[in-house]
């Protein structure tokens, strides 16, 4: 990837989109510290809680671990690698699986729930990790349409709580309907504005 | 025949056959948490790299000292390190990792025997490749029995973040998590093996390791559940290992290593069959 430069605004909404290969996933991974950087930096605001959602393919489904165990990861920064999760943690946990429409399945073993399921849970760990700065990976990939209406009205509502989102998306109707910003990438940055005056780079 | 002079009186009467048996209830309360932590990760082809990589290094001890299961032990570790270092960072592109660690492998593997046939015999060659289980001395018993014991309370201690890291590594980096967990973990399968070089062999120490763990994961359990399972397996396996050995005058390492795969044959067949009538006969699997 070629030099991508510039600034999500605090509290942005911004949609990511290009071909296969242009580099969108890279540029994620690079901004939540998952790859390493081959050059450049990326700052952010001192101590912004960052999250990140990769592809749904990155999940291993044969991992033993149930959706309430899934979601509960997301309090991490409260109990840490030595220390049980709290009740209070727990009780959130199934609030965050009731919001995203998981409330019956929160025993249920990973592998055994749809792929939608599985994409609302994470979801839902993300609402636990309660962080300023929260990136998406194709978050409506290989999901039916029932639960990307109510993960996309989930994404809505983290940026009203002001909450700056970055979405990698392929579907651009959706981002003309409901993302303000876009990043047009192509191994390097093609436009980066409003999403009225980016995405017609997108087509050309 | 009484069942006393089947299983108890080979242990009882000979020493060797106990010393044996300690061992492996030692290397199977490391290998249960190890191996299913190398099976979650989808690791078992590093886990067979890093214990052919073991060889090079405890030929060179054999070189030095001789048998002895210290310097066989420490050259086992460095070599084992220094090949899984190495590993991480010429195949780090996922593409090429297969054939990398394979390659690297045979070169250990390979490496490994000249460097004893240079000057041992063919038996010392047969020692290092198959191991001596029956010949455990008692130096290199607190030796096994210390490694497991470290390796036991490492994971013990930080088991939260091994079994996340095994899950989803990019989550505990995003959380902010600096330690190298990966890493940690990668030292605790060498010392693993290193530990077992002695009685299993650089060519079967990854097989206590791995076919328990394996037999375990095919019963659907969590993480801590499959560790003990595994643990289980591993123990069960020794006992009839030996057992077989001892009667039937077989080689006994081998012949542990059959009894574990055997374990993991059952358990692939008994899983697959109870996810087929788990529905015909009511029961929510």
């Amino acid at each position: 990837m070629e030099a991508v430069s510039g600034e999500f605004a605090s509290g942005s909404l911004t949609a990511v989109v290009g071909a296969n290969g242009a580099g969108k996933s890279t540029l994620l991974a690079a901004i939540a510290g998952v790859v390493p950087l081959a050059g450049g930096v990326v700052n952010r605001t001192a101590r912004q809680r960052l999250a990140y959602l990769p592809q749904l393919a990155a999940i291993d489904r044969e991992y033993p671990l149930t959706v309430s165990e899934l979601i509960t990861l997301g309090g991490w920064r409260e109990f840490g690698a030595f220390r049980a999760p709290r009740t209070s943690l727990r009780e959130r946990a199934a609030r965050a699986a009731e919001t995203v429409g998981l409330a019956g399945r929160l025993g249920r073993p990973i592998g055994e729930v749809s792929v939608g399921e599985l994409q609302r849970a994470l979801f839902a760990r993300l609402i636990l990790q309660d962080a300023a700065v929260i990136l998406l990976d194709e978050p409506f990939a290989a999901v039916d349409a029932q639960t990307v209406s109510v993960l996309l009205d989930q994404l809505i509502r983290w940026h009203q709580e002001g909450r700056t989102v970055i979405a990698v998306l392929h579907d651009l109707d959706l981002v003309r309907a409901r993302f303000p910003s876009t990043l047009v990438l192509a191994r390097r940055c093609v436009a980066w504005d409003t999403t009225e005056v980016a995405l017609p780079a997108m087509a050309a | 025949m009484s069942a006393h002079t089947l299983i108890v009186q080979p242990f009882e009467t000979l020493a060797f056959m106990r010393a044996a048996l300690v061992a492996c209830l030692a290397l199977a309360l490391a290998n249960g948490a190890v191996g299913t932590l190398l099976v979650l990760r989808r690791m078992s082809l590093d886990g067979d790299v890093l214990g052919h990589a073991v060889m090079p290094g405890a030929a060179i001890g054999f070189l030095y000292a001789g048998p002895s299961p210290s310097w066989l032990s420490l050259g086992g570790l460095a070599s084992g390190l220094a090949v899984g270092a190495l590993a991480g960072v010429l195949t780090s592109e996922r593409a090429r990792r297969d054939a990398g660690l394979v390659a690297f492998y045979l070169v250990a593997l390979s490496l490994g025997v000249v460097l004893v046939a240079w000057r041992g015999s063919n038996v010392d060659v047969m020692r290092v490749l198959f191991g001596t289980v029956l010949a455990i001395d008692q130096r290199a018993l607190l030796q096994i029995a210390a490694v497991s014991s470290v390796i036991v309370l490492v994971i013990a201690a930080l088991y939260r973040p091994l079994a996340v890291g095994a899950f989803d590594p990019a989550f505990l980096r995003a959380v902010g998590t600096r330690a190298p967990y990966g890493v940690v973990f990668l030292v605790l399968v060498v010392l693993a093996l290193v530990a077992s070089f002695q009685a299993f062999g650089t060519l079967l120490a990854v097989g206590p390791m791995l076919l328990p763990a394996a037999a375990a994961r095919c019963w659907g359990l969590g993480v801590a559940a499959s560790m003990a399972l595994a643990t289980s397996f591993g123990l069960a396996a020794s006992v009839a290992g030996l057992l077989v050995s001892y009667h039937g005058n077989l080689p006994s390492g081998p012949a542990i290593v059959l009894a574990a795969g055997l374990l993991f044959g059952i358990s692939l067949a008994a899983s697959s069959a109870f996810r087929r009538l788990a529905p015909v006969i009511g029961w929510d699997a």
